[in-house]
């Protein structure tokens, strides 16, 4: 019995299952136990439980054992009935409520974690009026007729010494109808022993009255029963009792009321001892001496092997009847109430055994009797006493199961007893140590009441969370499950205490839906109890739900705002999951000597800036800093180890935001956070003044510019709309306005009025992003701090009309214009261009140039100045001496620019300034400027240039153009050799092979020029191409179309050129207007030029030949053949002495010189001429070649010197007149004292040469 | 008719969970799968039976709940699969060949050099071949 194990159902049963004494007293013993505040069983109650009563007993087969802990229950004749359910169940419902609202303040407070709560022992976190609610529970089913264990065992009849006629009281109790009616209708034996007693108030007077009618009592009532009982003998109240024995019973008692103040410790003794002696005297030996007699009538009638037999055969004729008749077919003094009665009093007295064989017994009556309830009541009590006897473990459960079951069986009259069945089955598998098979139980219990079967469900939770290993999902669902059911009874702080403890389980894991349902319907039911602070904390919980569906999350939002608002304070939460930052994408770009003309140029790479910068600006500043530097001496140290930032100028700060959700949320005033500190000190919080400045790109809400009175800053405010999903990059700016110490903290934003989202920058991880953009000796500083310094002068710089898209080769004037925005004038300018092939600087001193007629040739030209001053230019371009750049007075630098070839590009552009005053820390500054332009291809140009054949010295030309856009005509202007050596016309004219005049899209144009080398200055260089000849040609020697020259051919150089003599063409051409643009401005005239350069004339073959005769030789042939003489011209080119020699052959034309073969051969194979590859030959049909040969000497040798001419003589005799080709022959060449041995010797074959013989008449 | 197949990571992380039903009942649907990892918990560590059933991955029916029943997948890496279904007389055999299929669908999945091994499975395909599997397999058995 001291085992701790067993504890708890023990107690419970040892205080459940005892006697039950039956009161009845009259309304004047009621009456004066009142004035204590106590009914008069109220006032036994507490005397009613021995601790060490130590009465001996003897079991029906006298065995003696003696009883130290004992209970009696005493209730009153009234009481004794089954219990009203619709009463039951209220009173259920205020427990229920009452431990809710007595819980109140825990509820606020951070649930336990649940590790701490499964370590410790149960009573510490399971709710303790858990006990309380089951005891009401199984007391709801108290009374049962089919159970004995409430019968009472007694009655005590209690009359006042004041009552009149008290004798008569006493008959008057045994009345029938005052009696419960249990007792009546025979369910329980009425007769019971009775104890007259008789009640006297001291308060009312000596007690001769009382002791005068006790002896009357004596007289009718035999004096073994009559008792008398004195309260109230304290005269002035005062009696204090401490402990109060009866404060844990007198439940309806008012506040302010003491209970038992007139009862002294006289009347209590007496009282104490007047309980005692009804038990130990009169109640147990009368319930010993009731076993003995029961047990001998079972004895007779049941127990033997006939006894059995008959049993059986009577039982089996039973069968037939009804069962409805059944029911009220165990009266009292049937045996099988009595078998019943033997085995309760037995198991009230601790006899187990025999309450055990009893219970036996019966329940295979019952069985055979298919009297259900019954069956089950005695299963129910096999099975605790298996459990108070301590053996057989399966066998109590497998009686605890049978009962349960067979009452749930039974429906709905059974669930009260099956509820409390289950309870003790419940404690039975909890007390060995199955909690899980307890929460199978629990949730069996549970049945179609909502609110039991949350407590039951919780309580559930419970013993999975106490099963070993603990099972803490089943135990969140459950809780789950109980928080719901709770809710369904209205009973919102149960719900909420449930889902709590449900959320230890969740917490941490990436059940996302379950997580955030729990916190959602948390949050919504603190709302509805007005606690919107704590609901807040829950809702802040599900705002970043982008794995819920878009309903749910709108519903979340919906909520969320709601609670919000009824709230009615203004959060700041740091890390706010709506929207989220992508802290990733933080980039700060501070202007220290180095400003941006755009946002793109801050993005291009440092290095390309400082190449582009390296030869102007000063070295000083440029190489890394030493203590040696200028700089670092007129800088303080502080300025070194934090970014620069100069007061004025904003510092912008870049950061994306991503919305999770699939709604769109607007968010509002997004502005960067900043402390600002005067001196040069870390920056304190308490000065600081947050102030922000902001735009956003692209469709996002304009941006509010706020003037802050503090003067430290200027800022202004973001509204951003982000669509579902969206990721948006917003740019923040922070303009300082003094000097001192600026330090970016972080972002905030409202998400709406009374929510405040920010992010504050951890700078260890900033300072990696940052250390891109700045120089690398600060890269160990807090990169989220700035020296703010004076104002300097910014110069601010535009090109103006530059195109964001042009074709390929077109030509504009454009002019860049700088603005200082100062006080302060800027001089000593200069400027870089990364790409002078695009971009051209103009002279400063011609502004308003008339474009295009800028261009065209005039007389008198003065080529060669425009020239010089673009050799400079290839490096840096300064500016004139005296430009100084004032406020309001914008400089403008005109440009020229011309778009090279198709793609993308990216044109830099730095201009270099000083400022006048000396006294700032930084001396000068440069602007960088970044420009994407997309280059569409156009027209495409390509030349082709082959040796005249016929003349020396000359060249036909090819120029292939093929209009390379989709949409756009063309018009040719002109073509022109740059330079004056070249002289260029056209073959044939423009107008027969090209009558229309345009190039429409994808058109291609071939045309064949003529071109000679000639070393005047008059030399005709440009061919007019277009067809109105009354435009005037333009002038490819004059600024800008020869400086772009200039870089072209830089550009298009290649090394092995450089000796070879090459031809420059540049061809100009017009676009037409395209018609479907509106033309209500007047647009300039879209001038291209397209330079091709380098075109190499010379060939590999340092000799030139030409075969000169008459074409046509008349001849009468007298003398049978026909003689022609040739004259051969060879030139040597090179510079070198040559020899030549020239071969004939016989052979026709065509044949392999080498392989001298005769017969058929293989036409494909001609010899190419090995210069240009454009000539071909046409092959020559054999059988049309009358044969001639080639007379005089086979072999001519000559040698020339460089660059001369020398002369050969050559013959040919034919002998019928025709028409001969003269090819047959080659030129051997070779040149002395050259080094270079690819070029030293070859063979040229012979051109074709035709020759008409006509006979003579 | 399966009302629910679930992936579980070997942190008992929820990989991919996805309803067969048109009913918004993706959260009971959770809890449930959620619950019965409690129950896979309690077979692995606790196995009852030895010999031939030591490296079986199939857990069996691991809870009848009042509408559904759950079946349960082990595969050698800690990753459970978890099968609710409405069909409540269900041969064993079916289920298994079911987390057969189901479980070669799984490992073309992670295989996949795309998929961060612990993460969620974010692959359509995937997706689809489980609708496929589900679609196809009836355990109507005896009728």
């Amino acid at each position: 019995m001291a085992d701790p194990a067993h504890f708890a159902l023990r107690k419970m049963l040892l205080d459940e299952i005892t006697p039950v004494v039956m009161v009845l007293p009259t309304p004047l013993v009621e009456q004066r136990c009142q004035k204590n505040g106590l009914s008069f069983v109220q006032m036994l109650t507490p005397f009613c439980v021995f601790n060490n009563i130590d009465v001996p007993v003897r079991t029906a087969s006298d065995q003696p054992y003696r009883l130290q802990k004992f209970k009696l229950r005493m209730f009153y004749g009234s009481d004794i009935r089954q219990p009203n359910i619709e009463v039951t169940k209220e009173r259920l419902e205020q427990v229920i409520a009452d431990a809710g609202n007595k819980e109140d303040s825990d509820l606020y407070l951070d649930p336990s974690p649940i590790e701490a709560m499964s370590t410790s022992s149960e009573p510490e976190f399971v709710p303790t009026w858990f006990q309380y609610f089951n005891k009401e529970l199984v007391r709801s089913v108290s009374f049962s007729d089919h159970e004995a264990f409430d019968h009472p065992v007694a009655c005590l009849l209690v009359v006042s010494s004041n009552d009149e006629d008290p004798i008569n009281k006493f008959v008057n109790f045994f009345n029938t109808n005052q009696l419960p009616p249990l007792l009546n209708d025979g369910a329980m034996d009425p007769k019971i022993p009775k104890y007259f007693i008789l009640v006297h108030d001291n308060q009312d007077g000596s007690p001769k009255r009382a002791t005068k009618i006790l002896a009357e009592m004596r007289n009718t009532f035999g004096s073994n029963d009559c008792r008398l009982l004195c309260i109230n003998s304290s005269q002035d109240r005062l009696a204090d009792h401490e402990p109060n024995p009866w404060a844990p019973y007198g439940s309806n008692a008012s506040p302010g009321q003491h209970l038992g103040c007139l009862l002294n410790n006289e009347d209590m003794d007496e009282l104490k001892a007047f309980v005692r002696d009804l038990l130990s005297k009169d109640i147990i030996p009368n319930m010993e001496q009731r076993i003995r007699v029961l047990n001998q009538q079972v004895s007779a009638t049941r127990k033997g092997f006939r006894n059995q037999i008959k049993n059986l055969w009577w039982r089996k004729g039973k069968e037939d009847t009804p069962e409805v008749q059944s029911v009220n077919m165990y009266t009292f003094n049937s045996i099988e109430s009595q078998i019943r009665v033997l085995g309760d009093y037995a198991f009230m007295l601790r006899d187990y055994e025999l309450a055990l064989s009893n219970y036996r017994l019966l329940s295979t009556d019952y069985k055979l009797d298919k009297a259900w309830k019954r069956y089950a009541g005695v299963q129910e009590m096999m099975g605790l006493t298996y459990f108070m006897l301590n053996q057989s473990k399966k066998d109590a459960e497998y009686c605890m199961e049978n009962a349960f079951s067979t009452y749930l069986r039974i429906g709905t009259s059974g669930k009260g007893n099956a509820t409390r069945c289950g309870l003790w089955w419940v404690e039975m598998l909890k007390t060995s140590g199955q909690y899980k098979d307890a929460a199978g139980v629990y949730f069996r219990i549970s049945g179609e009441e909502p609110l039991h079967s949350a407590v039951m469900l919780e309580q559930a939770s419970y013993c999975y969370l106490l099963s070993k290993p603990s099972m803490l999902r089943k135990y969140g669902f459950h809780l789950i499950l109980s928080g719901d059911l709770y809710k369904k009874c209205d009973q919102i702080k149960h719900a909420i205490r449930a889902y709590r403890n449900a959320l230890s389980v969740f917490k941490g894991t990436t059940w996302s839906h379950i997580h955030d349902h729990v916190h959602f319907q948390i949050g919504k039911w603190y709302a509805f109890l007005g606690r919107f602070d704590v609901a807040m904390k829950h809702m802040l919980e599900i705002l970043a739900c982008s794995h819920q569906s878009k309903a749910m999350q709108e519903l979340f939002m919906k909520d969320f705002f709601q609670i919000l608002q009824k709230t009615g304070k203004t959060y700041n939460i740091s890390r706010l999951q709506l929207p989220i930052v992508n802290i990733s994408s933080l980039s700060i770009v501070s202007e220290d000597h180095r400003t941006y003309g755009s946002p793109a140029a801050v993005s291009v790479k440092e290095s390309v800036w400082q190449s582009l910068e390296e030869d102007m600006v000063p070295s000083l500043s440029n190489a890394k800093t030493t203590w040696l530097d200028l700089q670092s001496k007129l800088l303080p140290t502080k300025l070194k180890q934090s970014n620069v930032c100069v007061a004025g100028e904003a510092l912008k700060v870049e950061i994306s935001f991503r919305n999770p959700l699939q709604l769109s949320i607007p968010i509002y005033n997004v502005t960067l956070m900043c402390e600002y500190s005067a001196n040069e000190t870390l920056p304190d919080a308490n000065s600081s003044s947050s102030v922000i400045e902001g735009d956003e790109d692209g469709k996002i809400a304009t941006g509010r510019v706020s003037n802050s009175d503090t003067s430290f800053f200027t800022s202004s405010e973001v509204d951003i709309t982000l669509a579902g999903g969206e990721t948006t990059v917003a740019q923040l700016s922070v303009i300082p306005r003094k000097e001192g110490i600026l330090r970016v903290t972080g972002v905030r934003w409202k998400l709406s009025d009374s929510m405040v989202g920010f992010y504050t920058f951890d700078s260890d991880f900033i300072t990696k992003r940052i250390s891109k953009q700045k120089r690398k000796a600060k890269q160990n500083t807090n990169k989220l701090d700035f020296l703010v310094i004076k104002s300097l002068p910014r110069l601010e710089g535009v090109i103006n009309n530059l195109p964001s898209t042009v074709y390929a080769g077109n030509l504009q004037p454009l002019s860049l214009e700088l603005r200082n925005s100062s006080e302060i004038p800027v001089k000593n300018l200069k400027m870089k261009i990364s790409h002078p092939r695009f971009l051209n600087i103009g002279n400063p001193e011609v502004l308003d140039v008339n474009f295009p007629s800028c261009l065209e040739k005039k007389q008198p030209c003065d080529k060669g100045a425009d020239f010089e001053a673009t050799k400079q230019s290839e490096t840096i371009f300064r500016f004139p001496k005296d430009t100084i750049i004032n406020k309001e007075t914008p400089f403008f630098l005109p440009l020229w620019f011309r778009s090279v070839t198709p793609g993308n590009v990216s044109l830099y552009l730095t201009v270099y300034y000083e400022n006048e005053d000396k006294s700032t820390a930084m001396r000068y500054r440069t602007l960088r400027t970044h420009h994407i332009l997309e280059v569409l291809p156009s027209l495409d140009v390509s030349f082709f240039i082959s040796p005249c054949s016929s003349r020396l010295q000359e060249y036909v030309v090819r120029m292939d153009v093929i209009n390379r856009t989709s949409l756009r005509n063309f018009k040719l202007h002109q073509l022109s050799s740059v330079g004056n050596e070249w002289q260029i016309s056209l073959i044939e004219s423009i107008n027969h092979i090209f009558p229309s005049g345009n190039l429409v899209p994808g058109q291609a144009l071939s045309c064949f020029l003529k071109l000679k080398n000639v070393k005047t200055t008059e030399t005709k260089t440009d061919v007019w191409l277009g067809d109105d000849s009354s435009e005037a040609v333009f002038d490819t020697q004059r600024a800008p179309l020869v400086n772009f020259h200039h870089y072209e051919r830089l550009h298009q150089k290649t090394s092995h050129q450089e000796n070879q003599r090459t031809v420059d063409f540049m061809l100009i051409s017009r676009m037409e207007e395209s018609e479907n643009v509106p033309s209500d401005l007047p647009t300039p005239p879209q001038i291209f030029s397209h330079h091709a350069c380098h075109c190499s004339v010379s060939t590999k073959r340092p000799i030139w030949w030409l075969l000169d005769s008459p074409q046509v030789n008349h001849c009468n042939f007298s003398n049978s053949f026909c003689e022609t003489k040739l004259k051969m011209t060879i030139h040597n080119s090179s510079s070198f002495v040559a020899s030549v020699r020239i071969n004939t052959f016989d052979a026709p034309p065509g044949g392999s010189p080498s392989g001298n073969k005769l017969g058929w051969h293989d036409m494909a194979t001609l010899p190419m001429d090995d210069t240009s590859g454009t000539s071909t030959r046409k092959p020559v049909s054999l059988e049309s070649v009358p044969p001639f040969i080639w007379s005089g000497s086979s072999t001519t040798r000559v040698k020339l010197e460089p660059n001369s001419t020398a002369e050969v003589s050559l013959l040919v005799t034919t002998f019928a007149p025709g028409t001969y080709d003269l090819s047959n022959y080659t030129l051997n060449w070779s040149l002395l004292d050259s080094n270079d041995s690819r070029e030293k010797e070859g063979v040229c074959y012979g051109r074709p040469f035709y020759l008409t013989i006509l006979r003579e008449e | 008719m399966i009302v629910c197949i679930a992936v579980v990571g070997h942190q008992n992380n929820p990989l991919y969970i996805q309803s067969f039903t048109e009913a918004d009942d993706a959260l009971k649907l959770h809890h449930i799968v959620h619950c019965s990892l409690d129950v896979v918990d309690e077979r692995v560590n606790n196995p009852k039976k030895s010999g031939p059933m030591l490296n079986e991955t199939f857990l069996g029916l691991l809870y009848p709940t009042e509408n559904y029943k759950v079946y349960g997948y082990l595969t050698n890496t800690k990753v459970k699969f978890i099968l609710v279904t409405t069909d409540l007389d269900v041969r064993d055999a079916d289920v298994r060949n079911f987390f057969r299929r189901f479980h070669s669908a799984y490992l073309d999945a992670v295989s996949n050099p795309f998929h961060v091994p612990g993460k969620k499975i974010t692959s359509k395909t995937f997706a689809e071949r489980v609708s496929n599997i589900v679609k196809s397999v009836s355990f109507h058995t005896t009728g």
